[in-house]
């Protein structure tokens, strides 16, 4: 348990203290905070395209059902006869698309690259406290991942029960269909679990001990501030999930019947055990993406963030609250109706400290001097798509209105609201922002502009309509809606859905192109491209390993745009001392430190 | 690079006594599960106060919680309450 | 890793703050178990509410289970936390040695081998009992699936259904081996661990009363198991 005995010798004239690395240590089995986070990159990339090559086969499905698709002929007979999706791959569609982008997209692109890339640089250190479980938290995520894609591969198919996996359906083999993949996803749940927690643990560890001289806690950054209170959740809440898939692990494999209700086990004891994961869950997927908007839009608006203190406490606010809502996704599973008042009064507090939140943003932007770069266009769009989806949130919150449309597309366009106009817009803006500092290049502006207008648009097209059939009666996970009389009428909106989306998924291509194209040959990014104010800007571009050679000291706040004593510039960096600074007093050794 | 030695310094805990304790209790609860006439709800609630208490005893003394900060004990503290809503929480809904 | 003397850049940086006024290690140590109690909330947490949620009563304490055996069991886990708790004493002292004549007394004082080295023994014991009875138990016909057909388990509990739980043998199977294998689980984490840094750090006298974070970090853990052991003695063997 012991780490290493020294922090790593900092600065870029660190690498010629010991001998060059070789390959492999430097970038792949790498300690280095930064590099970490580029491979968590990479691969959540990557999972974030299968998620969406998942969610096309959806759509093909739901706007033309029963029509063969095209590209079909390469998937088994089994799943897709003639090129038709059947039922049972359907399912397994639903399901995998759902894991692969809650858990090996959207959580490893908000906590795994940024929390490990922008932490030790935003708090003025070398690196994690704990460089080697940080390297060993990747690899078991990149491990996690694999076997959850293994899925596909081994006889009877990919995982299918929703990507919530409900008890008994998921416990038996008889009633999903399903043998191995279920077994695979338990496994790859508590392997990722296992990820999660290591990483967190670095990160609260980091922030808490590692900041340099001058970071109080009220200098800190925003997005560290959210991905502080992230990594709490996240310790607390994943190993809750990781019991719960040992429990269905259990009963998958040895025979134990804990959610079977037949032998006396109960299957809403997994649904209480996941949604008390799973809303703290949902809290991590936003949590980090509201950080990094704060940082982002207060350099666009060239003000310091409206309200730093009330988004500090907002955001210990939503964390806090966000352990006692659970419930309410459960009011439709027959449970106690008093806590299902409970549940929906927690719930619809919730909705304030998000209020805050959004107001604050929209208070940074009014009267400022805007620049609609792309992270800020993205940023921009991140508040409004997010309203929206809190909007519906509220809908649903309220336990008569959720009656009617739980389980129907209603709740399939909140949370995709939420989690694609929500983080994946905040990943748009953060990705560009933050690309720099990574690999020493800029993304392109034009092809980023042109990527925004394009997504914002195709995105409403898809995602909006959902509301309207989902009120209309349309269930979730449904295989073929025209079975329904009352649902054909709206099977022309499924279709205009169906086209959107397939635009949706092409537009992105831009931002893959735009993405690779510019690690080569992308224009060479100056230091400060974005004239932001955060400790990681002091450093030249992409960052060295071992960040600074000195331990940085730390002046002033992270927001000081347009302030008066900047002079001529509109923005004071945290790291830039002045004639009139003095020195943060380091605190005294006794008093604890490393 | 020091640590334990910048620790606020305080008055080593007697570990033998504490292991005392921790051994009657032990006995305590073995022989209240089996030997003692006792209802069943009493027992219940007896054995759970002498678990928490030789819990707490080795939380506080062995893993030197008392004599830390408050900032520490909130790490351990904090789960607490989850756990107590959760499982309440699911109880209420089973009872039901 | 390179071992170069220390010099100020690369020292660990001196926060303005003073954090959580513990060196890291000890703190991510900390931030870990308060993971660890939301994992065991999940597994005893569980067991909590698929037993009093239940109608029918589950088995006596004492008719499946060797009570006794485990109590010794229990006691043995605790002497463990006692030795490693001395253990962690000693070298603060800088007793880095075994065993020592001290004047005037006639026990040996122990130093920080030596304590280490019953905690790994006691631990090591422990993990050693609980295999017996898992042994013993499935034997017997205890299984995480309930008492196994034809087994003498499965006879007593025709004989007497009250006092066997015969109904819901399946759900006390599933909790007992999940919650206890788990557990049983840390503990062998743990000894394998308290092994490596025996061999590596203490035997060569690595730790000294000005670093022994070590120590007091694999403590830290320890007792931890030994706290949830605590808590799981009590629920499962003895209600």
């Amino acid at each position: 348990m012991t780490s290493v005995a020294h922090a790593k010798p900092a600065g870029g004239a660190h690498d010629a203290h010991h001998a060059p690395m070789s390959f492999w240590r430097k970038y792949i089995f790498s300690t280095d905070h930064k590099i970490i986070g580029i491979q968590f990159l990479f691969v959540s990339l990557f999972f974030l395209l299968v998620g969406g090559l998942l969610a096309m086969q959806i759509r093909w499905q739901l706007g033309f059902p029963g029509k063969p698709m095209p590209g079909g002929g390469i998937l088994p007979e089994s799943m897709v006869s003639g090129g038709v999706i059947l039922p049972e791959y359907y399912i397994q569609l639903v399901t995998m698309h759902g894991t692969f982008m809650v858990f090996f997209a959207i959580m490893p692109l908000l906590v795994g690259v940024y929390a490990n890339f922008l932490i030790p640089l935003k708090i003025g250190t070398h690196d994690m406290a704990f460089p080697r479980i940080n390297m060993w938290s990747f690899w078991l995520a990149l491990l996690a991942g694999l076997i959850m894609l293994a899925g596909f591969f081994v006889p009877d198919g990919a995982a299918r029960c929703g990507w919530t996996m409900y008890a008994p359906c998921s416990a038996r083999p008889d009633l999903s269909g399903a043998t191995y993949s279920q077994q695979l996803w338990s496994i790859s749940i508590v392997v990722l679990g296992l990820s999660s927690v290591m990483g967190s643990v670095n990160y609260i560890t980091t922030i808490i001990n590692h900041r340099a001289p001058g970071m109080t806690w009220f200098r800190m950054p925003l997005s560290v501030w959210a991905l502080f209170i992230t990594a709490i959740l996240a310790v607390l809440a994943l190993p809750v999930l990781q019991g719960a898939a040992i429990m269905l692990l259990f009963d998958q494999t040895i025979g134990t019947h804990f959610f079977d209700p037949g032998a006396g086990g109960q299957p809403l004891l997994w649904q209480h055990l996941f949604w008390f994961f799973g809303h703290p869950e949902v809290y991590i997927l936003i949590l980090p993406a509201m950080g990094m908007v704060s940082d982002i839009i207060a350099n666009g608006s060239r003000k310091p963030i409206f309200g730093y203190h009330s988004m500090v406490f907002a955001i210990i606010g939503i964390a806090f609250l966000g352990w006692i809502v659970w419930g309410h996704h459960m009011f439709m599973s027959g449970m106690n109706p008093t806590l299902g008042s409970t549940f929906m009064v927690s719930t619809l507090l919730i909705a304030v400290p998000s209020a805050v939140k959004v107001f604050n943003w929209m208070g940074t932007m009014w009267r400022g001097n805007l620049r609609f770069h792309v992270p800020m266009l993205n940023a921009i769009g991140f508040v409004s798509m997010f309203t929206i989806g809190g909007l519906s949130g509220i809908f649903m919150a309220a336990t008569p209105v959720d009656i009617p449309i739980h389980d129907t597309q209603f709740i399939v366009a909140h949370l995709h609201y939420v989690l694609f106009g929500g983080s994946l817009f905040a990943l748009f803006a953060a990705i560009p922002y933050w690309y720099p500092k990574m690999f020493g290049r800029m993304m392109s502006e034009r092809i980023g502009k042109l990527h925004f207008f394009l997504t914002f648009i195709f995105y409403n097209m898809t995602f909006f309509p959902m509301h309207i059939i989902g009120m209309g009666g349309q269930m979730r996970r449904i295989y073929d809606p025209t079975i329904y009389d009352f649902l054909k009428p709206q099977q022309p909106i499924n279709e205009f859905i169906s086209y959107s989306a397939f635009a949706l998924f092409a537009v992105q291509i831009l931002f893959a192109f735009n993405f690779l194209w510019s690690l080569k040959f992308g224009k060479k990014a100056p230091q400060n491209p974005w004239e932001d104010n955060g400790m990681e800007w002091s450093l030249p571009n992409p960052a060295p390993h071992g960040n600074w050679d000195k331990t940085p000291n730390v002046y002033r706040g992270p927001y000081e745009f347009s302030a008066p004593e900047a002079g001529d510039k509109d923005y004071l960096p945290q790291y830039v001392k002045l004639p009139t600074d003095r020195d943060p007093i380091p605190a005294p050794l006794s008093a604890g430190g490393h | 690079m020091t640590t334990p030695s910048t620790q606020p310094t305080h008055v080593r805990p007697n570990y033998m006594l504490i292991w005392l304790y921790l051994f009657v209790m032990t006995i305590a609860e073995v022989l209240l599960a089996f030997e003692l006439p006792v209802s069943q709800n009493l027992k219940l609630i007896l054995l759970l106060i002498l678990a928490i208490w030789k819990a707490m005893l080795v939380a506080m003394f062995f893993m030197h919680l008392k004599f830390e900060r408050w900032r520490l004990r909130l790490i351990f503290i904090v789960p607490l309450p989850l756990a107590i809503i959760l499982v309440t929480t699911v109880i209420m809904e089973k009872v039901f | 890793m390179q071992t170069t003397t220390m010099t100020d850049a690369m020292r660990p940086p001196v926060p303005a703050e003073p954090g959580a006024g513990v060196y890291s290690n000890k703190l991510g140590m900390w931030v870990f178990l308060a993971s660890d109690v939301m994992f065991f909330t999940a597994l005893i947490g569980s067991y909590i509410v698929l037993r009093f949620g239940m109608a029918t009563s589950w088995a006596r304490p004492g008719a499946v289970l060797n009570v006794p055996l485990t109590g010794l069991n229990t006691f043995l886990l605790i002497c463990s936390s006692v030795s490693m708790v001395k253990a962690y004493a000693a070298i603060a002292d800088g007793k880095k040695y075994f065993l020592r004549k001290v004047p005037g007394k006639t026990l040996q004082d122990g130093g920080l081998k030596f304590w280490m080295l019953i905690t790994i023994i006691c631990g090591a014991g422990f993990v050693g009992v609980q295999v017996f009875e898992y042994i013993k138990l499935v034997g017997h016909g205890f299984t995480p699936t309930g008492y196994r057909e034809g087994s003498v388990l499965a006879e007593h509990a025709l004989a007497d259904p009250v006092k066997y739980g015969a109904g819901v043998a399946g759900m006390y199977g599933s909790t007992f081996f999940t919650m206890t294998g788990f557990h049983g689980f840390h503990v062998t984490c743990g000894v394998i661990s308290m092994l490596y840094l025996y061999f590596t750090k203490v035997l060569p006298e690595k730790y000294s009363p000005q670093d022994y974070r070590g120590i007091e970090v694999i403590g830290l853990y320890w007792h931890f198991v030994d706290l949830v052991w605590i808590i799981l003695f009590t629920i499962v063997y003895l209600i």
